[in-house]
């Protein structure tokens, strides 16, 4: 069998459902207009533990495209959709 | 025998309870300034232990010692240059591995160090047991379990800490091992910054210029420029091998080591049901019922804190005026008395501002921040705050403002980006603080009706909306997005509370006194050489014929920078009534309440604007806002002639 299923479930953060685990691929930065702290972002979400690899919890977001409530490596962040939208999980299938 | 001297530094994430166990060890003997040169709070306290006069420094709580931000930096150049005696890494039990992750980085910049296991009963809470003594095992540096809110193991800390600085502990520190290909390049750059002179150790150095740290490839360039470059070249290295960059592979490696430790040390006993604060953080953030319950709280706060405030501010002010005709007695009714009076009168002005608004405001607000409430109104209020181009963060500055503009501004520095703490203060200083609103409801909420007056805030949202979202467009850089952590909630303590509310009042008076007193005296010296009628009159064109204002509110606008309540106030005195229906027309009576609103920042506000964004910032705001204000006043006296 092809591994391409794989690769396309690689979807970002908020395309989970409230209660979802997924598993950090990677973290778009550099991307967007002048985006220029890219790079502090990525290390900042780093540091607070969100490496490729890493299981990481939807618990809920806020409306009206809010942040997004996650758990991750047993801390709670709350997360702006901007952001989420740039973190790139893989769905753990059951 | 002589006092030897000792320096403490506590480092740890934010919110591990590292101020609680601050202001356990050093009372009330702290000094709360800033770094040398920065807008980035230090904490410095003394404390007497056996022999010893130990200097505590509290240094700012962050995830990493990277260079994501100023705190970040400061404490990495504090722990490697200025070399404490020892640290004391506070580590949140209740989420071992991310701590862990910062206590991993600070063995490698080679500090002596102690742990303390701070908020064992959080853990607890939450399912977690630690076991101390295999941690101290496993990391090889003597951890010590503490519940800091109750004071639990904090002597023990102190104790064993000076004892590691007299033992002159031996660094049998874990060592921090990366993957083999990682290591390779490690000891290869390492190798060759060790014949450099440099602060940090070489093997510290060189794990950061793989990491594409930009302050550490700054500073060794200085020395020996193909150093930096070599690492750039073995990282993209790395970088094709892994298909990640190289930071991203020794960050995630960092965190797996953290990972295994934190996984050997605690054992997780789920809890059957979810304890209080999970239910409670449920409750708070819940997409429905989260808003009205924060609509609540903040109402009942500002409730309050104006019911005391205006009682308290009137008994205040009664009884400072009640001094006057002793006063007078005193100095007699000659110049120089005058002008004394000026002076006090200042400081009244400050003090009946400061005591009743402001004390209870911050009481209540670090009541909050402690609970942990804060962080759970900025995540219910992001999209609202991502209009004007700032995220949820920025909500806590602003609602601040609506109690007074100088902590406000000052509170702005909890934004991450030069950028957002200017955007942030500038709309700050929109928002209709305390006197601002003895304004709005003195006048038109009494003479016209609560609606009016109510329709006078919601206006006022909406202009700080529309420049506020002008601001986020014209100024120039990207805005950032929230990531914030949302720590358990936990009973705030009354003692820390009140020691921050403390310090910022203090911080209030440093910053807003000194120029409320001058302001006082300038404006008493200009009334005694009878010079205010001729600004008055010189004003006339815009209070009259285009605001069309009595040529008397001139002089009271004038007044108001001091204080905005004094333009109400001082209007009183000037027509020598306090019935303004007989004078002012209710069409006057709100394009002046517009006008005070908008004006100018107070003066105090000036100078806190002065003091976090240097002069030309403040001035273009100030500028900025009188033409804003004067602009709309006419504009609003055409349109509601038309209507009234």
């Amino acid at each position: 069998m092809e591994r391409r299923g794989s690769e396309r479930s690689e979807v970002p953060l908020t395309a989970l459902r409230h209660g979802e685990t997924g598993i950090v691929t990677s973290i778009k930065a550099g991307q967007g207009r002048g985006w220029g702290r890219g790079w502090g972002f990525e290390k900042r979400l780093m540091d607070l533990g969100l490496t490729p690899g890493t299981k990481v919890t939807v618990v809920k977001s806020a409306p009206f495209r809010g942040p997004l409530e996650i758990l991750v490596r047993g801390s709670r962040l709350a997360l702006g959709r901007g952001m989420a939208e740039r973190i790139l999980v893989e769905i753990e299938k059951q | 025998m002589t006092k030897q001297k000792l320096v403490i530094a506590l480092a740890g994430n934010a919110n591990v309870g590292k101020s609680v166990i601050f202001n356990h060890l050093t009372g009330l003997h702290q000094h709360i300034g800033n770094w040398p040169g920065k807008t980035v709070e230090r904490a410095e306290g003394t404390l007497r232990f056996k022999d010893y006069t130990i200097d505590v420094i509290d240094l700012p709580g962050i995830y990493s010692l990277s260079t994501y931000s100023l705190e970040e930096v400061i404490s990495r150049k504090y722990i490697a240059i200025e070399k404490p005696d020892i640290v004391i890494n506070v580590v949140d039990a209740s989420v071992l591995e991310r701590n862990l992750f910062f206590t991993l980085q600070l063995i490698e910049l080679q500090t002596p160090m102690i742990i303390a296991l701070n908020q064992m009963d959080i853990a607890k809470k939450k399912g977690i047991e630690i076991d101390p003594e295999k941690l101290e095992k496993l990391l090889g540096i003597r951890v010590i379990a503490t519940v800091a809110t109750k004071g639990v193991g904090l002597f023990q800390l102190l104790e064993k800490a000076v004892e590691a600085v007299e033992k002159g502990s031996p660094t049998t520190h874990a060592e921090v091992k990366y993957g083999e290909e990682v290591e390779e390049k490690i000891s290869q750059v390492a190798g060759m910054l060790d014949g450099v002179q440099f602060w940090y150790p070489s093997r510290y150095a060189a794990i950061k210029l793989l990491e594409g740290d930009e302050e550490i490839q700054r500073e060794i360039s200085k020395k020996d420029s193909k150093i930096a470059s070599v690492a750039k070249k073995l990282a993209s290295e790395i970088e094709n091998l892994h298909g990640h960059s190289c930071s991203t592979v020794i960050t995630s490696e960092r965190y797996e080591l953290a990972g295994c430790i934190a996984r050997e040390a605690q054992k997780l006993v789920p809890p059957s049901k979810p304890p209080i604060e999970e239910r409670l953080h449920t409750l708070t953030t819940h997409k429905i019922m989260g808003y009205p319950i924060m609509a609540f709280s903040l109402l009942f706060m500002f409730y309050s804190i104006f019911t005391f405030g205006g009682y308290t501010s009137e008994l205040l002010n009664n009884f400072f005026y009640g001094l006057q005709p002793i006063f007078a007695d005193l100095f007699g009714s000659n110049l120089v008395g005058e002008l004394v009076w000026g002076g006090i009168e200042g400081i009244i002005a400050g003090v009946t501002i400061a005591i009743p608004y402001i004390v209870p405001f911050y009481i209540i607000l670090y009541f909050l921040e402690d609970s942990g409430y804060l962080s759970r109104i900025a995540f219910l209020m992001d999209n609202v705050m991502h209009k004007i181009g700032l995220h949820g963060k920025a909500f806590i500055p602003m609602m601040l403002g609506y109690g007074c503009n100088v902590p406000a501004c000052l509170g702005c520095r909890i934004m991450e980006t030069e950028r957002e703490r200017l955007l942030a203060a500038f709309v700050t200083t929109l928002v209709p603080c305390a006197a601002r609103t003895v304004i709005i409801l003195g006048l038109v909420g009494h003479f016209l009706g609560i609606q009016w007056a109510l329709v006078l805030y919601i206006f006022n949202l909406l202009v700080i909306f529309a420049l506020g979202r002008i601001a986020f467009k014209t100024l120039p850089g990207e805005p950032t997005a929230l990531i914030m952590e949302m720590p358990s909630y936990k009973s705030p303590q009354l003692k820390t509370v009140l020691k921050e509310t403390w310090f910022r009042v203090v911080e209030f008076m440093k910053v807003a006194f000194p120029l409320i007193v001058v302001g006082s005296l300038a404006i008493k010296l200009a009334e005694i050489a009878g010079l205010l009628e001729q600004v008055a009159t010189l004003l006339s064109p815009v209070t009259v014929m285009w605001l069309g204002l009595p040529l008397i509110t001139g002089i009271t606008l004038i007044f108001g920078v001091l204080r905005k309540e004094l333009t109400l106030i001082m209007l009183a005195t000037l027509l020598g009534t306090t019935n303004f229906a007989l004078v002012l027309t209710p069409v006057q009576m709100i394009v002046f309440t517009l006008v005070t609103m908008f004006y100018i920042p107070c003066i105090a506000t000036m100078a806190a604007l002065l003091r976090e964004f240097g002069w030309k910032k403040a001035l273009s705001i100030t500028i900025f806002e009188i033409v804003f204000a004067i602009t709309l006043g006419g504009v609003a006296l055409r349109l509601l002639l038309h209507v009234m």
